[in-house]
C-alpha cells in the first residue's frame, strides 16, 4: 500500500502551528497586552505558556505522524483500497464502477508544500458526511490519479490504454462553459448586501418598536422626548445597516473573489468537472449521469431583480466530502446568472435537466395560511390571557395593561403580515410539471426553489393532507429523491389530491 | 391493497410513553410550585406563576393523553410484492408509497419498553430517506422482513429480465 505524500505532515503541522497561535492569542491578549498586567506576573508566566503550548504542539507532531505511518492507498485491477486513521483506523475498498464523484482540494498550506487532497465518494447515504476514500499525494500526482480515476470509473479495471489515455482528459481553460466575471461578482456581492440590509433594517425596526413600548409603559426618560427618541432610532437603524452591510460586503467580496476565484465548469464526454478557489483550490468531477437533480435558487432579493443560483445535487459533491472539509457551499453549478439566462446555460451544461414551464398550479391560497393562523392566535390569545391576569393580579394601571395588550396584538400581527407575504408568494410559486419522465418541482415561499429530477430518481412518493383539505381534494407532495439524505425531499404544496396518484404512477415498482 | 392496522400491544407501548412524558410535565409543574414555596413568594406571584405554567402544561398533557388513542386509530399499512405502504398523521394525514425495488437495508429496532412488550419497530432505508413502520410485533416485524427480503430479490430478476 502506498504512503501519503510527507508533504501532509509538514501542511498539516504548519496549519496546526498557526491555528494554535491565533487561538493562543484570542485567549491570551487580554492577559498579555493588558495595560494593568504586572510585566513580572507576564515574565514568570510565559515559560508555562511555553511549555504548555509545546505539549500541545507535540500531540499534534505525534498524530500528524501516526496518522501517516497508518494512512494510505492502494489502487488494484478493479477496485480502490484506503487505509487511514489513527485512535479510529478505517479501510476503505470502492469498484471504480462505483465512484461517484472525485474532488481534488488544495488549501494554501497545501500548495507552500505542493501537495493536494483528493477525495473519492460512492455516493453511499450512510458515508454521506464522508468520502470513502481520501488520498493526499503531490500535485502532479493527484492530477495524475485524478485523471486515471477518472477513466476507471468509467471503464471499471486498470490495464495499460487506460494510463495512456489520460493526457487526453486534460481540459484547458478555454473550455469553460460559464464564466462568474468580476462584474457579475460584484452584483452578486451588492444583491448579498441589500439583503443584509433589508433585514438588519426590519430587525432594528422591530427592536426600536418594543423599546417604544418599554419606553410608554415604564416612562425611561433616559429615552429622551419622542422626537430625540425617533431621531435616535433612525440613526441607530441607518448605522446598524452601515455596519452589517460594511461586515457583508467583506464577506462577499472574500467569498465571491477569493472562494470562486477562477470559477469554471467544463465537460468533456461524460464527464463534468467544476473548479474554483484561491486560497483553497476545488476541482470536482463527476460524470453526468450521477446527477440526481439540479436545483435553482432564488432568494427574495435576487428574486426581484430576476437574478438566481443553480446548485446540484451529486452525491459526494453537494455534501461535506474529505476528513477534515467543513465547506457546506459545495455542490454550485453557477454561483450567480441572471434567471432568464438559466436556460442557456444548462442547454450547454445538462440539457435534460432543462426546467419545464408550470403545468399545475397551488389550488387554493387559504391552506398556506390557515394552520399557522390557527397556531398563532392560539399562542397570541393564551399569552395576551395571560399577561392580562398576572397583570390585574399585581393591580398594574389600565393604561399599561392596555399598551401590553396592544403591543402583543401589534407583535402577532406583524408575525401574520410576514407569514401572509411569505403565503402569497408560495401560492404563486407552488407547482408542478412533468414532461418524458421528467419533473420539475416549483416551490418555497420568500425564497423560490425549482428542481428538476428524472422520474428514475423518484424512491418514493408521499401525500400529505388533513380531513378539510381531503373534502376539497387538496394535498400537498413530498418527493424522496434518491440523494444525499439531508437535501432528498422536495415538497409541493396545495396541489389537487388527482396529482399524487400521477406521481405514484411515475414510481418504477 | 388492503392496509392492516396495528396490534393492540402497540397502543400500550404508547400509554406508557405518554405517562412517562405526562411524569416529565407534572414533575415541571411540581417543582415550579415546590420552588415558589421555598422562596417564600407571595400569594399573588404564586397565583400568576403556577396559571403561566399550569394552563400550558394542562394542554400538553391533554394532548399527551388523547395522542395515542387517535394515532392508533389513523395507523395503517401494507405491502405487496411491489410496494409498501404506510397511512399515518392525526391532523396531518400522510401516505408514502416505497416501492419494493427501492430498499436498500431494513432493520428492526427494539428499546427497553419494546423489548418487555415483545414490540419491534422497522426501518426500511433507500438510497434517499429512511422510512418507519412504526411498531409491529416482534414475529410479525420478522415476518414482514422476510418477506420484503424475498420481494426484493423477486422484483430485482423480474426488473433485471424485463431490462434483458
Amino acid at each position: 500500500m502506498k504512503k501519503f505524500d510527507k508533504g501532509y505532515i509538514f501542511s498539516s503541522l504548519l496549519s496546526d502551528l498557526f491555528g494554535s497561535l491565533v487561538i493562543v492569542f484570542i485567549f491570551l491578549k487580554d492577559f498579555f497586552l493588558n495595560d494593568e498586567s504586572n510585566p513580572e506576573d507576564i515574565k514568570a508566566a510565559i515559560p508555562f505558556f511555553v511549555i504548555g503550548f509545546s505539549v500541545v504542539y507535540l500531540c499534534f507532531i505525534v498524530y500528524r505522524i501516526l496518522y501517516y505511518k497508518t494512512s494510505g492507498y492502494e489502487l488494484t485491477e478493479n477496485e480502490i483500497k484506503c487505509n487511514r486513521g489513527v485512535l479510529f483506523r478505517k479501510r476503505s475498498v470502492l469498484d471504480y464502477q462505483k465512484v461517484h464523484a472525485i474532488n481534488k482540494k488544495q488549501n494554501l498550506f497545501h500548495r507552500i508544500f505542493g501537495i493536494a487532497i483528493l477525495t473519492i465518494d460512492s455516493g453511499s447515504t450512510n458515508t454521506s458526511h464522508q468520502a470513502e476514500i481520501t488520498i493526499i499525494e503531490k500535485d502532479k500526482v493527484a492530477d495524475a490519479l485524478l485523471n486515471e480515476l477518472n477513466l476507471l470509473k468509467e471503464g471499471g479495471t486498470r490495464n495499460a490504454e487506460n494510463t495512456q489515455l489520460k493526457d487526453e482528459l486534460l481540459l484547458s481553460d478555454e473550455d469553460s462553459l460559464y464564466s462568474f466575471t468580476s462584474g457579475k461578482k460584484m452584483l452578486y456581492t451588492l444583491i448579498n448586501i441589500a439583503s443584509t440590509a433589508f433585514f438588519t433594517a426590519l430587525f432594528v425596526a422591530l427592536t426600536i418598536i418594543v423599546l417604544g413600548i418599554c419606553k410608554l409603559m415604564i416612562r425611561q426618560s433616559f429615552l429622551g422626548t419622542w422626537g430625540q427618541y425617533f431621531l435616535y432610532a433612525f440613526l441607530i437603524t441607518v448605522g446598524a445597516m452601515l455596519l452589517f452591510s460594511m461586515f457583508s460586503l467583506i464577506g462577499c467580496l472574500i467569498h465571491s473573489f477569493v472562494g470562486y476565484y477562477k470559477f469554471k465548469i467544463t465537460k468533456r464526454g461524460n464527464d463534468i468537472q467544476i473548479s474554483y478557489g484561491l486560497l483553497e483550490k476545488h476541482i470536482n468531477t463527476f460524470s453526468y449521469d450521477r446527477i440526481k437533480a439540479v436545483k435553482i435558487t432564488q432568494g427574495l432579493v435576487q428574486r426581484i431583480l430576476g437574478f438566481a443560483q443553480v446548485r446540484l445535487e451529486v452525491i459526494g459533491y453537494t455534501v461535506n466530502s474529505g476528513d477534515d472539509d467543513k465547506n457546506a457551499g459545495l455542490g454550485v453549478l453557477v454561483p450567480f446568472c441572471k434567471y432568464n439566462e438559466i436556460g442557456e446555460i444548462l442547454g450547454k451544461v445538462l440539457p435534460d435537466y432543462m426546467p419545464d414551464e408550470k403545468q399545475t398550479k397551488a389550488v387554493s391560497y387559504f391552506p398556506f395560511v390557515s394552520w399557522f393562523l390557527l397556531v398563532l392566535g392560539v399562542v397570541t390569545g393564551l399569552v395576551l390571557v395571560q399577561l392580562i391576569a398576572t397583570m390585574m393580579l399585581f393591580n398594574v394601571s389600565t393604561s399599561v395593561i392596555l399598551t401590553v395588550a396592544l403591543a402583543v396584538i401589534v407583535a402577532g400581527s406583524v408575525v401574520f403580515i410576514v407569514k401572509a407575504l411569505s403565503a402569497a408568494l408560495s401560492y404563486q410559486t407552488n407547482g408542478l410539471a412533468v414532461n418524458n419522465g421528467k419533473i420539475t418541482a416549483y416551490y418555497g415561499g420568500f425564497i423560490k426553489n425549482v428542481t428538476v429530477f428524472m422520474s428514475k430518481n423518484l424512491i418514493a412518493a408521499e401525500n400529505v393532507t388533513t380531513p378539510l383539505r381531503q373534502k376539497a381534494g387538496v394535498t400537498s407532495l413530498v418527493m424522496h429523491l434518491k440523494t444525499n439524505a439531508l437535501s432528498n425531499e422536495v415538497k409541493v404544496h396545495i396541489q389537487k389530491d388527482t396529482l399524487s396518484d400521477d406521481i405514484e404512477k411515475l414510481l418504477i415498482l | 391493497m388492503k392496509l392492516k392496522k396495528l396490534d393492540k400491544s402497540v397502543l400500550k407501548l404508547w400509554y406508557i410513553r405518554a405517562a412517562i412524558g405526562s411524569l416529565a410535565l407534572v414533575g415541571v409543574f411540581t417543582s415550579t410550585s415546590v420552588i415558589l414555596n421555598a422562596t417564600g413568594a407571595s400569594s399573588d406571584v404564586t397565583l400568576a406563576v403556577l396559571t403561566g405554567v399550569g394552563i400550558p402544561v394542562a394542554l400538553l398533557l391533554a394532548i399527551t393523553l388523547i395522542m395515542p388513542v387517535l394515532r392508533y386509530k389513523m395507523y395503517a399499512w401494507g405491502y405487496d410484492d411491489k410496494r409498501i405502504i404506510v397511512k399515518q398523521g392525526v391532523i396531518f394525514r400522510q401516505r408514502v408509497v416505497i416501492p419494493v425495488c427501492q430498499i436498500q437495508d431494513l432493520h428492526r429496532t427494539q428499546g427497553p419498553i419494546m423489548m418487555m412488550l415483545k414490540l419491534s419497530g422497522v426501518t426500511i432505508s433507500t438510497a434517499g430517506s429512511n422510512f418507519d413502520i412504526s411498531t409491529l410485533t416482534t414475529a410479525e416485524a420478522d415476518r414482514i422482513i422476510d418477506e420484503l427480503e424475498r420481494n426484493l430479490e423477486a422484483r430485482i430478476e423480474e426488473l433485471r429480465n424485463e431490462e434483458i
